[in-house]
């Protein structure tokens, strides 16, 4: 799985590249077979979202944000269509988290994303897809990866060791609060693509850490 | 193989009393690449195609130089063997692209005109100036970007970003401080902190992209008067509030709310799981800026004060 093209296969399957990086990526797809399985799963979540009904909000807090900042009309959102609905954005996320996760997953395993991705399967589902399910893999990567700092941390000064832990405690506390707003909430739209990011954050500092970790040998 | 070979340049240059002065001739369109384990690195910038090289160090220490085909390498050995800690002061053609890292390093870039890539660990990151990639990296350390061009990254782990009068594409990131990026030219601007808050002022372009995030912070950003965008903000236990009427067309959801200005062109996204959201005129934005740097000042005027006997 080469990073390069890794971070780009979203814009691709969105036709948001320009035509020499898409020609590139395309040439590169046809000798990967790891980005090739990560494009045709990123394009199974977005037909699927696509079919995916649309959920009203449990809680209303419109009006007091709307006498907050001044709004006048109020639209009945049902009467509206949206270009995106909730189960989209949220199946978006968990397939960006698990292609960010993925590729730490190949990179500690040797394996392939094609075979590392549990959210297709849970797409298909019109009903909410559990954070316990879809965060899974994520959380195995975090572990891997936070395994991997604790046997490189002896070659960073005690510091960076103190700072880096620090830190991770944050996004820690930051992921229990997501998680614990989502389990009275766990269709709520916002909150899972925060979690989502949150976790995205913590798999990055991992990732940049143990990097410069290794490089200090 | 032979002009590679001629090309190439090899020197440990000789400390004079802990310091090392030496100017090298490179080739137009040749980069730079310096590693320093501890100190700083400094680089200033003219027209001429040559390196100047100053450098303090201590009496056992000393500085590398090499200039393979059009890669200028220079780093600090030690005759000892154990890394040593060296204050460079080196002067580049204006657009000679620098590569420059180190762990205890701080990192000072000034009138570049060329990429830029840093990264230190213990260390800020100061950078004037940039064109092209520049990608500024630090885990301790602040991160501060002015007047740079093109694709641009800049992350921290425990201390603030900010950039100001920068155009591109931008990317600023950090975990446990600020994010502040003023005077903005960009239509793709991604801004994400933990524990921080988030600060935008610039152009909203029709078509762009613009994501400001923050766990534990406030969002802060102005929106331009005849803006065309469909804004998203969302909060989990803070406030929104704008400081001009918003029209509702557009979706709401709990915690996450739409409205589209004008076209709906540019997307905006801005959402704090524990802060407010708050939009405002640039006037404003820049008013609010302006009773900070008088609370900064007196907070200077402050500190000085209790450190006078």
């Amino acid at each position: 799985m080469n990073d390069q093209w890794t971070d780009r296969l979203s814009e691709y399957v969105d036709g948001e590249l320009a035509n020499g990086e898409r020609v590139a990526l395309e040439a590169h797809l046809a000798t990967c077979a790891p980005c090739r399985g990560a494009v045709a799963e990123l394009r199974q979540v977005v037909a699927r979202a696509r079919s995916l009904e649309d959920r009203a909000p449990q809680t209303d807090l419109w009006s007091g944000v709307a006498k907050r900042i001044g709004a006048g009309q109020v639209v009945d959102i049902r009467s509206r269509r949206f270009s995106f609905n909730v189960p989209q954005l949220i199946a978006a996320c968990i397939a960006l988290v698990l292609l960010s996760g993925g590729g730490t997953w190949v990179a500690l395993h040797k394996t392939s994303v094609a075979t590392d991705t549990t959210f297709t399967s849970q797409a298909d589902s019109t009903k909410w897809v559990p954070v316990a399910v879809w965060s899974g893999r994520t959380d195995a990567a975090i572990a891997d990866l936070q395994e991997a700092l604790r046997r490189n941390e002896s070659r960073l000064d005690t510091s960076t060791v103190r700072v880096v832990r620090e830190n991770l405690a944050l996004i820690d506390r930051a992921i229990a609060q997501a998680r614990t707003a989502l389990a009275a909430d766990s269709g709520n739209a916002y909150l899972n693509l925060h979690l989502a990011d949150t976790m995205r954050r913590k798999l990055e500092l991992l990732r940049r850490v143990n990097a410069i970790a290794s490089a200090q040998s | 193989m032979l002009t590679t070979i001629a090309a190439a340049v090899l020197a440990t240059l000789a400390p004079m009393q802990g310091e090392t002065d030496t100017t090298i001739a490179v080739p137009a369109g040749a980069s730079l690449s310096v590693n320093n384990f501890g100190g700083a690195i400094v680089i200033h910038t003219w027209t001429q195609n040559r390196v100047k090289v100053h450098a303090e160090h201590g009496s056992r220490g000393s500085i590398e130089a090499s200039l393979v085909g059009t890669t200028l390498t220079i780093k600090a050995g030690s005759r000892h063997g154990s890394p040593s800690v060296v204050d460079f002061d080196i002067t580049v053609p204006v657009e000679m692209a620098l590569n420059l890292s180190g762990t205890y390093t701080e990192i000072e870039v000034n009138g570049s005109k060329a990429a830029i890539t840093a990264e230190t660990v213990d260390g800020s990151i100061d950078v004037r100036g940039g064109s092209g990639n520049v990608i500024l990296n630090s885990i301790q350390g602040s991160v501060t970007l002015a007047d740079a061009t093109g694709r641009i990254e800049v992350n921290s782990i425990n201390e603030s970003v900010e950039l100001s009068n920068v155009s591109g594409q931008i990317k600023a990131e950090t975990t446990n401080g600020d994010v502040t990026l003023w005077g903005i030219k960009s239509s793709s601007v991604e801004a994400t902190t933990i524990n921080g808050d988030v600060e935008y002022e610039g152009t909203v372009t029709d078509a762009g992209t613009y994501t400001f995030n923050s766990h534990n912070g406030d969002i802060q950003i102005s929106i331009p008067e005849g803006a065309n965008m469909t804004l998203t903000v969302a909060t989990a236990n803070g406030d929104i509030d704008a400081s001009f009427p918003l029209p509702f067309r557009g979706t709401r959801e709990k915690h996450r709310y739409t409205f589209k200005l004008g076209t709906g062109s540019a997307r905006m996204e801005a959402e704090s799981f524990q802060g407010d959201i708050e939009l405002r005129r640039p006037a404003e934005m820049r008013e609010h800026q302006r009773e900070k740097e008088k609370e900064k000042e007196k907070d200077k005027d402050h500190e000085m004060e209790q450190e006078e006997p």
